[in-house]
């Protein structure tokens, strides 16, 4: 089997899709949003190309975000945006973003596999401490007596379901409200 | 700050390659040293590192406002909350262990973030894609990562107006949880869309520069490489297998 090479078209949507996960922090942060909806770009890429885009857009964002925050602790999460793009071109093959009402039962999937792929790198590679919201509900269920690998994943796995969830409803209206001379420009959707 | 900083030191003039094998020589031996001390002659390595580059000032600096909240909860997570035994440190009991944990932990986060930031303020990015392009790197792995640098202001200011656009037309960003997540979508859906809808414009002005030849492109300034930097990117690499084999062996024991 011949492995088609990104196209212009793929590559200018994985830019786009690399964009929207480091922008719509953005707009979270406005709105003081206890999520942060960092994978809505692989998410989307992921519904209209494919898995391998999705990959390429969810570690160049992770690259990329690392770069301008200067918080270089976040490369290891790269392996979760590589989970989260081939879970999201599952879903989209089973047509899972077409109604909200799929879409967040799968956002809850993918919420619970991106955080049994983050809990074990945040636990093992930082001790559970990555300086995100995420390290202080860590700390609360630490001082509350939880063990540290308890509390490392019941944070991971709390934070992750609610944003993934948020993340795929998000990208089932964007795909529902697309223009449909704008969808039939994505033969992915069709499917 | 976070960025390329003009200079004339070793590492500015260095091939952009050996700069950036030199940090992740520093990543990668982060996570192969585990006591205190190891973890600390790799900070101070990075220390060199960045005087190396004449940025030791503003690199440790930015490490240090990048590292410090991290080093809080450390001492929080693993010192305060850690486990038995514990050891008296003014009027708070500590925990031994934790603290050798947080250690660590902090000093490979501080060695990393020091390293990535030198080779942030050294290597130009420019550079870096001639330096691609001339090893002949495809040209969507170089467009990936230097055309995105540049369409992330466009669309953060884009992300700005639509959020003043919202509020004028009587979007309220308070309220209830529930009714800021209801504000998500008025945000979002414009900022997604309106990208979207400028793909096929932004393909065909790319098709028109010739970037779907995938042909061989031709840097007009490669910057120079010599033996000494490919020995010293081959050692860099020796070392690291050398300290992932110490450590293995050492588990063994």
């Amino acid at each position: 089997m011949t492995v088609r090479p990104l196209s212009l078209r793929d590559l200018v949507l994985i830019r786009l899709g690399v964009a929207v996960n480091l922008v719509i922090g953005q707009i979270v942060a406005a709105l003081l949003l206890p999520v942060y909806l960092d994978s809505v770009g692989t998410i989307l890429v992921a519904a209209l190309v494919g898995p391998r885009a999705a990959i390429a857009a969810g570690l160049v964002s992770q690259v990329l975000a690392a770069v301008l925050s200067g918080n270089f602790t976040w490369l290891p999460f790269g392996l979760v945006q590589i989970v989260i793009a081939l879970y999201a071109a599952g879903a989209a093959r089973l047509g899972l973003f077409r109604r909200i009402a799929t879409a967040v039962p799968a956002g809850v999937g993918m919420g619970f596999v991106a955080a049994s792929c983050s809990a074990p790198i945040s636990y093992f590679v930082f001790g559970g401490v990555t300086a995100g919201g995420v390290t202080v509900v860590t700390t609360v269920l630490r001082a509350l007596g939880a063990p540290l690998s308890v509390a490392v994943a019941s944070a991971s796995y709390s934070t992750d379901l609610l944003d993934k969830a948020i993340a795929c409803a998000l990208v089932s209206v964007v795909l529902r409200s697309l223009p449909r001379t704008l969808a039939a420009r994505f033969p992915a959707l069709a499917r | 700050m976070i960025g390329y900083i003009p200079g004339r030191s070793p590492l500015h003039r260095a091939h952009p390659y050996t700069t950036l094998a030199l940090a992740t020589g520093l990543l990668l031996g982060a996570f192969a040293l585990t006591r205190p001390a190891e973890v600390w002659l790799l900070v101070a390595a990075a220390a060199v590192y960045a005087a190396v580059g004449g940025v030791l000032r503003s690199s440790a600096r930015t490490a240090l406002l990048l590292s410090l909240p991290i080093w809080a909860l450390l001492f929080v997570v693993h010192g305060l909350l850690g486990p038995e035994p514990r050891a008296a440190v003014g009027p708070v009991a500590v925990s031994t262990a934790g603290v050798e944990r947080a250690l660590v932990l902090g000093g490979r986060i501080t060695a990393i973030v020091l390293g990535f930031l030198t080779a942030l303020s050294t290597a130009s990015p420019h550079r870096l894609v001639e330096a691609m392009s001339a090893r002949g790197v495809p040209f969507g792995r170089t467009f990936l990562l230097a055309s995105t640098l540049t369409v992330l202001p466009r669309m953060r200011e884009r992300a700005a107006q639509i959020l003043e656009a919202q509020q004028c037309r009587g979007l309220r960003l308070g309220g209830s949880p529930l009714a800021r997540l209801r504000a998500l979508g008025p945000l979002a859906l414009p900022l997604v869309l309106g990208a979207l809808a400028e793909v096929d414009e932004q393909v065909l002005a790319l098709d028109a520069r010739g970037a779907a030849g995938g042909g061989r492109r031709t840097p007009l300034d490669p910057p120079p490489d010599s033996p000494a930097q490919r020995v010293l990117r081959w050692s860099v690499l020796a070392l690291v297998v050398a300290a992932y084999t110490w450590k293995f062996w050492r588990l063994r024991g």
